[in-house]
């Protein structure tokens, strides 16, 4: 069973996600401050971070950053506020995705098992975009041998982009393809992961050769020696 | 020219100044002019007592010398009478005067010896009618008039003329000219200089009234634009304070109000600041608990089939309250969020007909839902979530109070304007309704809207939303004939709307007793 830890000050709210989560089929490990929340990450390394936003003590941002420092691991943010700011600010600290309060339980589930889900059964196993070689099995991507972490969004961003390299994604096809919504206009999650996947893997993110924006439509794979064996 | 116009009904500056110099001007004429033919009328006089008595001197003095020449063998009257003609040359440019001497008609043939006269002068100029005056008078008699040379010059002069006896018996007429033109040249500099002066002065005038009218003018011209900057909304803006006149004065009491100003709205704006922060906290403070019931009641509801039926039903309930609770909680924040000024458009390029085919399958609609949209793509910059939100109220309205008569959503574009217009044929709305369409939380039939978990926002925030973009959200409607709700976008944000592409009141309306609700107003 995965794990999921649950980080929340509200002791209602937490132990009622675990009471949904356990029924879902995860095992679930509460936190309920940020303080001390990387000792308990590091001694029971969770398969994904669920993260209220809101904490007293280090606020969630600041905890999404320093799980990120020393892990890939999935992160889903709660969050009382849609606004803007805080959404974006939470996907620059590194949070995959989040989930504005008051949320269906069943679309949390759902959105969880999206992160979880294991990409790369297909028959291409070994794909390169540009001079990055991307092992779908391994789920390592790698320049001139030596690896680059992605985080698994990240990953899954890179090669659903990757695997049909010159078609053009719009951002909508993007978040059903990697995030799992279905009726979503909430494109900043693209533009945010865009970024941060450019910083990790080109060489200039300013002016970017794998990852091409395509003006008023999304993104495409760079065409710069993409190809597939 | 309209430049000019446009400064005249503008500027007081420009206006007092123009009026000043006009009224000095007119002024300036009158009195210069009575000036000059006064002074002209009293150099005329002098020169014309001068000739005269000059005339009278120098005849009584030629009749003294030739009555002489009767008794004073060495006196000839010859010479005497050439001196008569001799003018004393003094300057050559200037001519002293003239002298003619005519016999009188009566007199003989023989008597015509002595006719002549000091220079080759034009004879006619001294006309019969002046002649039979000098005649006629033992005094000497005298009148303006041009004298004429032989050689075309013309001077404007004074003649006198006199009678007198030559020896013997025969009477002569003398006239001296006396030249005007010193006369002329004096009055023509002292015309020149009172122009010049008066000219001078009208300037001075000018430059005297801009400044003090400008010194008048500016502190009044810099409140105006201050109250423009307060209106405008920069609430810091003072005026500067010089002097303690009326002025001054002034500028204390604008001050003095700009301060007042200031705390007022700053008063309001920090309760209806605190007001906002209260609604969105509590929105926000709400949303946890709510969270953990939501999934309490969702846990409830799954396994409503192990509970008894009052239970069951229960959790049935439960949940769709939590739903509507939840609903209301976000509009009501969105609500806020318009107050506080805090909604961000969030712009991208969209094909609006799209988005309306989007909501309306989401929508389900049971029934006649037609969409009519141009083939071609109907591109606009937008805020698509608002839109989308927009579109789902309006449609989901229509559809609710369409009483099954069908919907039909029309798209139509023009240069820089986009138009979705929702028709349905239902029930519509009064007019004493209509006016209430858009407010918060106000419900024409709230059964009807129940049906579909409505909060009564849905409207208000369509309206805020269409505002946001800049553009209009205006509604039609008529009892039993259904309504009509038209959203008009610019394409491009920041550019006014012109025109609308499709007109609020529906084409297929009745002809009498329309209204319709225009929300410029609200």
């Amino acid at each position: 069973m995965p794990l999921v830890m649950v980080v929340d000050d509200d002791q209602d709210l937490a132990e009622m996600l675990g009471i949904v989560l356990n029924g879902s089929g995860f095992e679930v490990d509460l936190v309920n401050s940020g303080d001390g929340v990387m000792e308990i990450f590091r001694a029971n390394v969770p398969d994904l971070v669920l993260l209220d936003v809101m904490l007293p003590g280090i606020d969630g941002i600041e905890v999404c950053r320093l799980i990120r420092q020393e892990s890939m691991v999935p992160i889903v943010m709660l969050t009382a506020k849609g606004d803007t700011h805080d959404v974006v600010l939470g996907l620059e600290a590194g949070a995959d995705d989040y989930m504005v309060k008051p949320f269906n339980p069943s679309e949390l589930v759902a959105r969880l098992k999206v992160r979880l889900r294991r990409t790369g059964s297909d028959t291409v196993t070994s794909l390169r975009i540009g001079d990055l070689a991307v092992d779908q099995v391994a789920h390592t991507i790698a320049r001139d041998g030596k690896s680059i972490p992605l985080t698994r969004l990240e990953f899954d961003l890179l090669v659903a982009l990757a695997k049909e390299p010159g078609r053009v994604f719009t951002r909508e096809a993007l978040l059903s393809e990697v995030w799992g919504y279905q009726h979503a206009t909430d494109t900043r999650l693209v533009n945010v992961h865009i970024q941060r996947l450019r910083s990790k893997i080109e060489r200039d993110a300013d002016n970017p050769e794998l990852i091409l924006t395509v003006r008023g439509v999304g993104y495409k794979a760079g065409s710069a020696g993409t190809s597939e064996k | 020219m309209n430049r000019l116009l446009r400064s005249w009904r503008t500027s007081i500056l420009v206006r007092v100044t123009a009026i000043t110099i006009i009224l000095s001007a007119v002024l300036i004429l009158v009195v210069g002019s009575l000036l000059s033919s006064q002074i002209s009328n009293g150099v005329f006089r002098e020169k014309m007592s001068a000739s005269i008595s000059e005339a009278d001197s120098l005849s009584n003095y030629s009749q003294g010398q030739l009555d002489s020449t009767i008794y004073r063998a060495d006196l000839k009257l010859q010479t005497v009478i050439d001196n008569i003609f001799h003018v004393e040359d003094v300057n050559a440019n200037v001519i002293q005067r003239e002298v003619i001497l005519l016999p009188t008609p009566k007199a003989s043939l023989k008597s015509n010896m002595y006719q002549g006269s000091s220079n080759f002068l034009d004879f006619s100029i001294i006309d019969s009618k002046f002649r039979e005056q000098v005649r006629a008078h033992a005094t000497a008699q005298s009148k303006y008039l041009t004298i004429k040379y032989l050689n075309g010059l013309h001077v404007n002069g004074i003649v006198v003329g006199s009678t007198i006896t030559i020896p013997k018996d025969m009477v002569y007429e003398i006239y001296y000219l006396f030249p005007l033109t010193q006369q002329q040249q004096l009055i023509g500099l002292i015309d020149a200089l009172l122009w010049i002066s008066g000219a001078v002065l009208i300037f001075l005038i000018a430059l005297i009234t801009w400044y003090v009218t400008g010194r008048i003018v500016r502190p009044v011209r810099e409140a105006a634009e201050i109250a423009e900057e307060l209106t405008a909304g920069d609430l810091g803006r003072r005026l500067a304070i010089r002097g303690e006149d009326e002025l001054g004065r002034l500028a204390i009491a604008f001050n003095e109000m700009a301060v007042s100003l200031q705390q007022q709205i700053s008063r309001l704006e920090n309760l209806s600041r605190l007001q906002q922060r209260f609604v969105s906290d509590v929105s926000h403070e709400l949303r946890t608990p709510l969270t953990t019931i939501r999934m309490a009641s969702q846990v409830l509801f799954d396994a409503r089939h192990n509970l008894d039926p009052a239970s069951a039903r229960s959790s049935e309930l439960l949940i769709a309250q939590i739903e509507r609770f939840e609903t209301l909680l976000t509009d009501l924040l969105e609500v806020s969020r318009f107050d506080a000024r805090a909604a961000i458009l969030e712009m991208r390029e969209v094909d609006i007909s799209i988005l309306v085919r989007q909501v309306a399958d989401q929508l389900h609609a049971p029934g006649d839902l037609r969409v009519d949209a141009p083939a071609s793509p109907v591109n606009s910059h937008v805020d698509p979530r608002r839109i989308e939100r927009i579109l789902r109220n309006l449609i989901s309205n229509a559809i609710d109070h369409s009483e099954g008569k069908g919907v039909v959503i029309r798209v139509a574009e023009s240069d820089h304007e986009v138009s979705v217009g929702v028709r349905d044929y239902g029930i519509g709305f009064s007019e004493r309704e209509g006016e209430r369409l858009f407010d918060r939380f106000w419900r024409a039939d709230p059964s009807r809207s129940r049906l579909r978990g409505g909060t009564g926002l849905g409207l208000a925030i369509a309206l805020e939303d269409a505002q946001l973009h800049e553009g209009t959200l205006k509604a039609w409607g008529r009892p039993g004939l259904g309504a009509h709700f038209v959203l008009t976008l610019p394409k491009s944000p920041g550019i006014p709307l012109s025109s609308e592409p499709i007109p609020v009141i529906p084409q297929d309306a009745p002809s009498t007793a329309l209204f319709e609700i225009d929300t410029d107003d609200i």
